[in-house]
């Protein structure tokens, strides 16, 4: 319970910055990925520093995480051809839309009509990734990462 | 832009304490895409309780809402190039376009384990060379993209 409450907190404060910061407009998008205007890159760089520097902290801490019983950790992954082939694809499809998960969902709750094609478009894509029975790619918590397919674990 | 923009030495330091947040709450990755695989895979197999995945899902829409009601209006209109490109009874052809876009991206994020936030924000913030290698990928091939996309409309 304690967990949703977070994960729908923290969701809000993502999505209300999603929208004030315009990342969930295709033109401020489609005007940055055509090196018209710095503004996503700057905002960019400075979340992945002030994310960078933070989770360093944790972890020199030696944290346990808050609400799973679990030490926080920091697992580089190597790259494999799935990381490649998986983002050249949502990169296209990013391309076109001018908008990425985040700003797709963002734009739903906005009231954008054309945005439920894009977020229908979501909901398929992954349906069609899942059915393929892969391991989970992105665990609710890194500390129990299940084998592939284990049973579900118990909501977070 | 509707509205006045966030500067983004605020908006850019918020999201990254999000991400921060999720790694002290958790020990996990922020990631948009996570939350609609969590939604879409208990939805699947019957169930309707989602974990914080789903929960932070609901959180990034509704903050869109939030906004909208404070704000009198959504932060933009039309659609990008799209609507900029297809005039009158064309529009129609806007809506397919983006129903592929959106499969490609839901499905090319989950095969490369994040979207922009899970690997572009949480993954790099790792400082993850899988996620580095994704990140460096799609926005390269956005670039290209929209670059292609330019040249074909103007």
């Amino acid at each position: 319970m304690t967990g949703r409450a977070a994960g729908l907190g923290v969701g809000l404060v993502f999505g209300v910055t999603l929208s004030w910061s315009g990342l969930s407009s295709p033109e401020v998008i489609r005007d940055a990925l055509l090196f018209k205007d710095s503004y996503l890159f700057l905002l960019f760089a400075s979340a992945v520093f002030v994310a960078a520097v933070g989770i360093a902290l944790l972890r020199r801490a030696e944290r346990r995480a808050l609400l799973v019983d679990a030490q926080i950790t920091c697992e580089p992954e190597r790259p494999a051809r799935r990381h490649l082939v998986g983002a050249a694809v949502f990169g296209l499809g990013w391309g076109i839309a001018d908008a990425c998960p985040g700003p797709i969902a963002n734009q739903v709750g906005q009231g954008i009509a054309w945005s439920l094609f894009t977020f229908t478009g979501v909901v398929i894509g992954v349906y069609l990734f899942l059915r393929r029975e892969q391991p989970e790619t992105e665990p609710a918590t890194d500390a129990t990462a299940p084998p592939a397919r284990a049973a579900q674990p118990t909501p977070v | 832009m509707e509205h006045s923009q966030l500067a983004w030495y605020i908006a850019g330091p918020v999201l990254g304490l999000c991400v921060v947040a999720v790694r002290a709450l958790f020990n996990a990755r922020l990631g948009v895409t996570g939350g609609f695989s969590e939604v879409v895979g208990r939805v699947r197999q019957g169930a309707l309780g989602f974990d914080w995945r789903g929960w932070f899902l609901v959180g990034v829409i509704l903050g869109g809402t939030v906004f909208a009601l404070v704000a009198g209006g959504p932060d933009f209109h039309g659609y990008g190039w799209l609507t900029d490109t297809f005039h009158g009874s064309a529009q129609i052809l806007i809506a397919p376009i983006l129903l592929v876009a959106g499969v490609l991206i839901g499905f090319g994020a989950k095969l490369a384990g994040g979207c922009t936030s899970g690997n572009g924000l949480s993954g790099t913030a790792m400082l993850s060379p899988a996620a580095l290698a994704a990140t460096a990928t799609f926005f390269g091939t956005a670039i290209v993209v929209s670059f292609a996309l330019e040249a074909v409309i103007s």
